[in-house]
């Protein structure tokens, strides 16, 4: 190691459910060039001085959605953010806030995944059409009112950002309302009536406080905090539809 | 046996821990102060009701040092609201499209930031008139 | 150990296993799927995917094309039978794609776009921005939420395959979480567990590309065909190797060296163009870009960047910003964060990285393996569309037409045999828990994986990179015998059950030093040139009387791989000069004109 190798020194909440009562801090000391990002010093942790470090990670592109954690207190991907920009400072790495902790930086995401499925994520065909008709058509217009809704990667990064969501985990929660409104919005889907009964729900939209952080710590713009109020106000008109047609008010 | 020990985190005290929502608990906190004065107001309305004697007595009271304090401390309050209002407004509107371009965040806080200000010379210039 | 009873098993829920997984549900709702994939469905790499989907789609354009442009591609390894059935099906899949919701990019009056790449004669590649792997995975996933039938077992890493009276019947897992041991049996088991790009170093992949399907097929007798062909993309990331998509280059980017030149016309696939032309310049394959890469680097016509090395310049900034965030967002992106430039007012730096790998699982169209009941698709299998180098494009479509070939063949397959003797499976499960449980619970091993790893990476980059000789490959080989034996002297820090990814990482080592030495060994036998295997030792030509042939890489306990050699299926393509640019044009020309 020359001698000019600037050494950051990372602080990893450490938890293993097999000998540890509770999670507690350790520092390693880590050589790092401008270059690596956090989870490259996780990594380097893992390689070089303690295998059983333990947290997710693939694409290390921020596409995957692998790996979220608290770093400094604020959520976000450990591949996009970089050491440089902490150091001389210590830097602390913890598991996503709001979750259960499983092992080191590893949460419980399972009650994530059955709120997705839930949410009915897929078209229910407006209008059926075979494969012979060949594709929808769908006017940029039509296009632009669901596209930004697509881009969630399912990081949950705004469920660790919700305080909402922290206070009651059963509270469906950012991601899976954007993704819920990204198919009610898609001119080719026709479900928004069956997706309702969700959103007004004791565990839908009305958790949601608007405190916003969520839309503040996506990485990729998909702004959920837009979805769940948009949903309050279909909800709310939804429910006093209802009082006016005897058929039930859900469009 | 699974040797699954998911550890859950306490919630206590969860809004100090990060300054985004320590000014979301201020935010929510000067609604109070909203409300506050539009009690105060509200008791002005009774006292109105009640004569010209009860109605003095509140004009009265409301030009004491005590109650122009309070006055300060609810406008600065309610302007802070206003301000941090408009600031969320944009995550709680659908898309505005405007000449095919979705409108900025920005620009909705700006123009609703522009709305209250407006209003509020508006309506000081009114008082303003009717007290000349 | 818990033992679940399945109709079909599909291991890996990438693009490939969920369209399959969906094929088995339409054939027949009443046949039980179990999903085992060893992270949750939507971090699969086909998420990192970002060009887009090739198929047919323009009414200038045509099967035969397409059918010529990747059997061409492929430097005629291609089973050309199986070429066919892809093309036709292509267009159908990824229209079925678009009608379970995938936001494919659009054009003004509503219909789906194509894009031009790289060695495609007319634009047909379908494409969602900049993120297409990522939004078709999304889709899948999401749509296989639809089927009640389909059991998955998410972060559940599978480790044995089973087999009775000589047919697959399950496999064994190992629940993430836990530590803990199951078995799944199933009449039919789908392997779809992506490429093995992993063992090099610079590579595009993700941290799960570690070959671990290849190797369960392999270790069951399963041949590992065309393991030589890795394909390198020109344009990665130095250092990280993250990928900047071809479509840089089929929306207008350019290459160019340290002079400013537009160095490709002087490797076959000029004249200099001023607009992109499909199949000129930096439209021409990737194998023959990464090439022109090594020679520039040899001329020293490459920058020599003070922390990054050897580079070239991919250039947008013509395209001007509002266009790249239109259509490369990602791109945009992963510019300003990774490198801090902006793509609208600098050049970018890269080099060719990993991406792919043409081999893998041996099968024939209907995706089957020879050991009965196992199938695979994807990137881990060779069905024998990519032969000796893909076409961008053509591996997202592929998972798709295959996925659903597999499925619904497995689902026939399920269905035509009663379920096995589970005592007999139980006992390999078993067996198989014994001897991984000894891997971790062994004490006084002295070697790390992350150094075994490393050794490994690098040693494959320096034999089996884009220029090989005999030397450095029989280097290579050697090593991987070093390796192989210094494996058995590991140690794993983490002894615990929970969440043990100390001792799955070991697994996924042992597997990926299976994968290696298949790529080295079958790389060193092949005293030839073709597509992405090129030599520099006296055999730089292609040799067709020798080896139009597949390479075929047996297992063999404790030893080396055995390379044995098949047949290539030819139908109407004769395997000619494989040339781009306006010798390109020519050749189709003379083509078309014997033809008429």
């Amino acid at each position: 190691m020359p001698d000019s190798q600037k050494i950051i020194e990372i602080e990893v909440l450490r938890y293993n459910p097999e000998s540890d009562k509770e999670p507690h801090l350790e520092v390693y000391k880590v050589p790092f060039s401008d270059d690596m990002s956090v989870l490259q010093g996780a990594q380097y942790i893992k390689d070089h001085f303690d295998g059983s470090l333990t947290f997710r990670w693939s694409c290390r592109m921020a596409i995957c959605g692998s790996c979220g954690m608290m770093i400094n207190g604020i959520p976000k991907l450990s591949c996009e953010t970089f050491l440089r920009d902490y150091y001389p400072n210590r830097i602390r790495i913890e598991a996503m806030a709001n979750f259960p902790i499983e092992k080191d930086l590893v949460v419980d995401l399972s009650g994530f995944i059955e709120k997705l499925e839930s949410i009915q994520p897929y078209i229910i065909p407006r209008e059926p059409r075979s494969l012979d008709q060949g594709e929808y058509i769908q006017s940029p217009e039509q296009f632009n009112a669901y596209i930004q809704f697509t881009s969630c990667i399912n990081c949950t990064l705004c469920y660790a950002a919700c305080p909402q969501f922290g206070l009651n985990p059963d509270f469906i929660g950012p991601a899976a309302i954007a993704l819920l409104h990204r198919y009610n919005m898609d001119s080719r889907d026709g479900a928004a009536a069956e997706r309702m009964e969700l959103v007004a729900a004791e565990e839908g939209v009305f958790n949601c406080s608007a405190v916003g952080y969520c839309s503040e710590v996506c990485p990729k713009h998909v702004d959920p905090a837009n979805a769940v109020n948009i949903n309050k106000t279909n909800a709310a008109k939804d429910y006093f539809l209802r009082f006016l047609s005897p058929k039930g008010g859900s469009k | 046996m699974s040797k699954r020990r998911p550890y859950v985190r306490s919630m206590d005290g969860w809004w100090k821990k990060n300054p985004f929502y320590v000014e979301y608990m201020i935010h929510e906190s000067t609604a109070l102060f909203v409300a506050a004065y539009a009690f105060t107001l509200l008791v002005g309305l009774v006292r109105l009701g009640q004569g010209e004697a009860a109605w003095n007595g509140w004009l009265e009271a409301m030009k004491s040092p005590l109650s122009l304090i309070f006055h300060v401390v609810f406008l600065l309050a309610i302007m802070y609201h206003t301000y941090t209002w408009f600031k969320i407004m944009p995550i709680t509107l659908p898309p505005i499209i405007v000449g095919g371009k979705k409108v900025s965040p920005g620009a909705i806080t700006g123009s609703g930031l522009l709305a209250a200000v407006v209003a509020s010379v508006f309506m000081l210039g009114l008082v303003w008139r009717i007290a000349q | 150990m818990e033992i679940f009873k399945a109709d079909v098993v599909i291991v890996g829920g990438g693009g490939a296993g969920l369209r399959a997984a969906i094929a088995v549900a339409e054939t027949d709702p009443s046949l039980k799927i179990a999903l085992v994939s060893k992270v949750y469905p939507m971090r699969s790499h086909t998420v990192a995917a970002e060009g887009g989907a090739a198929g047919v789609k323009k009414p200038t354009d045509s099967y035969e094309y397409h059918f010529h442009d990747t059997v061409g591609g492929g430097d005629w390894l291609c089973e050309q039978d199986v070429v066919e059935y892809f093309v036709r099906q292509a267009p159908i899949e990824l229209t079925q794609l678009e009608h379970w919701g995938c936001p494919w990019s659009r054009t003004a009056d509503g219909h789906v776009n194509v894009r031009a790449f790289g060695g495609m004669k007319i634009e047909r590649t379908w494409f969602a921005a900049d993120k297409s792997g990522f939004h078709i995975l999304h889709t899948l996933f999401q749509t296989s939420m639809k089927y009640p039938s389909i059991k998955r077992f998410d972060e559940h890493f599978c480790v044995d395959l089973l087999e009775d009276e000589g047919r697959c019947q399950g496999v064994v897992v190992i629940e993430m979480g836990t530590g803990e041991f199951s078995m799944i049996e199933a009449r039919s088991v789908i392997i779809a567990t992506g490429g093995a790009g992993r063992v090099f170093r610079e590579s595009t992949l993700g941290g799960i590309v570690t070959g671990d399907g290849m190797a369960l097929a392999y270790r069951h007798g399963v041949a590992l065909r065309d393991m030589e062909f890795v394909q390198y993309h020109p344009t990665c990331m130095p250092v990280t190797g993250l990928l900047f998509t071809e479509a840089c280059r089929g929306e207008g980017g350019i290459l160019v060296n340290k002079d400013g030149y537009r160095y490709l016309q002087d490797y076959g696939l000029g004249p200099l163009q001023d607009k992109p032309k499909n199949k000129y310049m930096e439209l021409g394959p990737r194998d023959r870009l990464s090439q022109a890469f090594f020679f520039e680097q040899q001329k020293g016509r490459t920058i020599e960047h003070p922390t990054l090395g050897s580079v070239v310049h991919l250039d947008l900034r013509h395209l001007g910003e509002a266009y790249l965030r239109e259509r490369l967002p990602l791109i945009y992106e992963m510019a300003e964060t990774f490198m801090g430039l902006d793509p609208a007012k600098d050049p970018i730096p890269i080099r060719p990285g990993v991406h792919y790998t043409m081999g893998g699982i041996k099968v024939d169209g209907n995706c089957a393996a020879s050991l009965k009941g196992l199938y695979a698709i994807g990137e881990c299998a060779s069905v024998g569309i990519h032969g000796a180098n893909r076409l961008g494009s053509n591996s997202l479509t592929e998972l798709l037409v295959f996925g659903k070939v597999a499925g619904v063949d497995a689902a026939r397959n399920a269905k035509s045999l009663t379920p096995g003797k589970s005592a007999s499976l139980l006992k390999q499960a078993e067996a198989t828990e014994q001897r991984l449980l000894a891997l971790k619970t062994k004490t006084g091993g002295t070697e790390r994986i992350s150094v075994i790893r490393k050794e490994m990476a690098q040693s494959m980059e320096d034999g089996c990179g884009i220029y090989r000789m005999e030397n450095t490959m029989q280097a290579t080989c050697d090593k991987l015998s070093e390796l192989r034996q210094r494996f058995k002297n590991i140690s794993i820090d983490d002894k615990s059950s929970v969440w043990n990814t100390d001792w799955l990482t070991a697994i996924e080592l042992d597997y990926q030093l299976d994968v290696a030495q298949s790529m080295a060994h079958s790389a060193i036998k092949r005293k030839e040139s073709r597509g992405a295997h090129q030599r520099l030792d006296g055999f730089e030509l292609r040799d067709d009387v020798n080896y139009l042939k597949h390479s075929e890489a047996y297992y063999v306990a404790g030893d080396v791989p055995r390379i044995a050699y098949g047949d290539v299926k030819i139908t109407t393509s004769q395997p000619a000069a494989r040339v781009y640019g306006a010798a390109g044009e020519k050749a189709d020309q003379e083509r078309k004109g014997s033809h008429a």
